[in-house]
């Protein structure tokens, strides 16, 4: 090995993995991007499969061929399914993972398929593969054209099954051909499928690259189940890699660096290995309140979006749900929930989250999220337009619904209500007003609630921060969205991209902000929780700490990180952190400010991207 | 010949997707009847995954089950409970 990682290499993995480039090209170092389908580092050679497309021949037949064409298809159909049934029984992952297997065995055989192809065969003339592939891309082209965006990416199983099927027709050999020997390596490959994926092992595979793919799709949900880093949809890998050249894989991150430097390669096996440090700390210590280092306490909740996130939120370890976004419930459908569908969702929610608490957001529709059951203003500025607790006030109908349902379901465990994008006091007076008329008619009919429903709203809008202290008399808690908060406050759409740098949690107009709805908390005795993006910041959440905030609202994955930081730093450090901040004029100058005081001891915490 | 009918709505998140359509597919195949979803205009054999997965039946689809011959309304009734389990998914 010719350049280890200065920390001592964990010898089993990557044992005997030349780690430079082993072409004689002297190329230079390509970063490329994609989606983080299965977190972990891996570093070593890569193996790249060349599973193109089956190239299909279009051969015409006569009628006297026909019969043997529907024989071959109907052999290649027997084969392909003892295939899969195969892969099925050696599989060591059990579950939802191969039940989609299953699936796959009974579209292969499924009869509208066999129909199809017979039929392409019998009256087009056409050979059998010539037949399937013509039905198969006609049926994934259908699904492709759904408006659920999740059902469109499912053409991708229909278009497996075709591969399958083609591959035993063409007589190309199925599945994939690893290298001989025992060194581990890194997988390339244009696509995987489900089946490809789950044939692979630990032991072999330490990473997967694919160029096509998703987050959701199956081969990314397998290699979490397997625990093999995984980093899909990067575009063009297989023209730029040379094979067997080294490659670090960060999918975490989704990120593949080919040929790296020697100093990226200890860079990055050094994050690898902080990495899993880090995550197997977390994981022992997930239960455990969060504290600072003197021992105070820090509640940090998770943001969810779908009732069923709130049990992964909970083994990640937090305290609650600290904002329930509930418009996804209105999104990607075409009919609007109903009262009984809504408050059988919250329920559950507040059931499976009891004795802890959760904070159900009033839907948050306008702007970038509007359902098609809805019709869609047309706004010049949607950012500023008819959304959230306007809207909600605008079509009272809509909101006593969903507001009935809220109510209803507080029997079922700890939750409050939280109004989204307040800016002006009448706005938060009408939706009170609503909220009565809900509880009443809960009450006429005799449903159970909670007793007391606490009432609190979203500070985003600079309006309420800057009033803070005249809402804080208002609102019985308060939550700041940091993300609109700046979006607003700097006048930075937060989709450009270009505008990026501009928009920093970190600006000095916005921590005054912070700071001022954190007083006004103080004085009037409301709670005050920062959601959005600044909580989940490691740095910035010390800072949080420092202004007087004890309650943080982060996606799920960032607890873990956010828990360990905190307990690193003591109140004291923090405030006094926040005293020199409070000073300075530019973002840059507070980032700085607070990775030379608290950086060093936790940069394990800090890694970001493998660049 | 007794056929019966019912709708119901897809309350699963994900819809009819390749897992969902192939618990529907094996349960309808259990019976003798003939059963036939239809989403609008849309129908396929219920016992078919290609034919429902086509549905394109995402959540708050509401789909009609029509079940004709032997056991018809055992049938419709045990698809509809599937449906209404969310086909056994968490979410």
């Amino acid at each position: 090995m010719s350049s280890e990682g200065p920390n001592g290499d964990d010898a089993s993995e990557g044992s005997g993995v030349e780690l430079r480039s082993s072409t004689s090209l002297p190329l230079p170092a390509l970063v490329l991007t994609g989606i983080a389908g299965s977190p972990g580092y891996a570093i070593g050679p890569t193996w790249v499969v060349d599973v193109a497309h089956a190239g299909v021949v279009h051969r015409s037949i006569s009628r006297d061929g026909i019969a043997v064409e529907v024989q071959r298809f109907e052999r290649a159909v027997q084969q392909t399914v003892v295939e899969l049934r195969e892969v099925v029984n050696t599989s060591s992952v059990g579950g939802a993972e191969t039940s989609i297997l299953e699936a796959y065995i009974l579209m292969v055989c499924d009869p509208t398929l066999m129909a199809s192809v017979q039929q392409r065969i019998k009256s087009d003339r056409r050979c059998a593969e010539w037949a399937v592939d013509t039905v198969i891309r006609e049926m994934s082209l259908t699904l492709k054209q759904s408006e659920n965006r999740y059902l469109a990416e499912r053409s991708h199983d229909i278009e497996f099954v075709g591969e399958r099927l083609l591959r035993v027709l063409t007589g190309k050999a199925s599945g994939i051909t690893l290298p001989e020997g025992p060194t581990p390596f890194i997988l390339v490959a244009r696509d995987l499928s489900p089946a490809e994926t789950l044939g692979l092992t630990k032991d072999r595979v330490l990473a997967l690259v694919t160029e096509a793919g998703t987050r959701t799709s199956h081969t990314a949900i397998l290699a979490r189940a397997l625990d093999i880093p995984a980093v899909m949809g990067v575009g063009d890998i297989l023209s730029q890699i040379q094979p067997g050249e080294t490659a670090l894989v960060d999918g975490s991150h989704g990120v593949v660096a080919l040929r790296p430097s020697p100093t990226a390669i200890a860079t990055a096996r050094l994050r690898e290995e902080r990495y899993r440090s880090v995550a197997s700390g977390l994981r022992r210590r997930r239960r455990q309140p969060t504290t600072t280092q003197c021992g105070v306490a820090v509640q940090l909740k998770a943001n969810i979006e779908f009732s069923g996130e709130a049990l992964t939120a909970l083994e990640n370890g937090a305290q609650g749900i600290g904002l329930y976004r509930t418009e996804f419930l209105y999104l990607d459908r075409t009919d609007l929930p109903s009262e009984e569908e809504q408050y059988q969702t919250y329920a559950r929610v507040l059931e499976s989250t009891a004795p802890l608490s959760v904070t159900l957001r009033t839907f948050d529709i306008g702007a970038d999220k509007f359902p098609r059951s809805l019709a869609a203003p047309l706004e010049p500025n949607p950012a500023l337009g008819l959304r959230a607790v306007r809207l909600a006030l605008e079509r009272p109908e809509l909101f006593l619904t969903q507001l009935r349902a809220l109510v209803r379901a507080t029997a079922h465990g700890r939750g409050r209500i939280l109004l989204p994008m307040i800016s002006a006091v009448h706005e938060f007076r009408g939706a009170r007003a609503l909220l009565q008329e809900a509880i009443n008619d809960v009450d006429k009919q005799g449903l159970p609630r909670a007793p007391e429903i606490p009432l609190g709203m979203m500070v985003e809008v600079p309006s309420a921060a800057i009033l803070a202290d005249t809402f804080a008399r208002e609102a019985e808690f308060l939550s700041i969205g940091t993300n609109d908060l700046v979006q607003y406050t700097l006048a930075v759409d937060r989709s450009n991209r270009q505008l990026v740098r501009l928009a920093s949690f970190f600006d000095p107009s916005v921590l005054q902000l912070v700071a001022n709805v954190v007083r006004a908390g103080e004085r009037h005795g409301r709670s005050v929780a920062v959601c959005g993006s600044m909580a989940s910041d490691p740095l910035a959440a010390i800072l949080l700490v420092g202004m007087g905030l004890r309650e943080l609202s982060m996606e799920a994955s960032a607890i873990g990180t956010v828990k360990e930081a905190l307990g690193r730093v003591t109140v004291s450090e923090a405030e006094a952190a926040w005293v020199a901040c409070a000073v300075l004029s530019e973002a840059e100058a507070v980032d700085t400010e607070l990775a030379q005081r608290f950086a060093p001891r936790m940069s394990d915490l800090l890694d970001r991207e493998v660049e | 010949m007794n056929t019966f009918e019912a709708t119901f709505e897809i309350v699963n998140n994900l819809g009819l997707h390749a897992r969902a359509a192939s618990r529907l597919v094996q349960l309808a195949s259990r019976f003798p009847c003939e059963v036939e979803v239809a989403n609008g205009e849309q129908s396929a054999n219920a016992k078919s995954v290609m034919g429902v997965l086509l549905l394109c039946g995402a959540k708050g689809t509401r789909v009609r089950v029509i079940a004709t011959g032997e056991d018809s309304e055992r049938a419709v009734s045990e698809i509809g409970a599937l449906i209404a389990s969310r086909f056994g998914e968490s979410e």
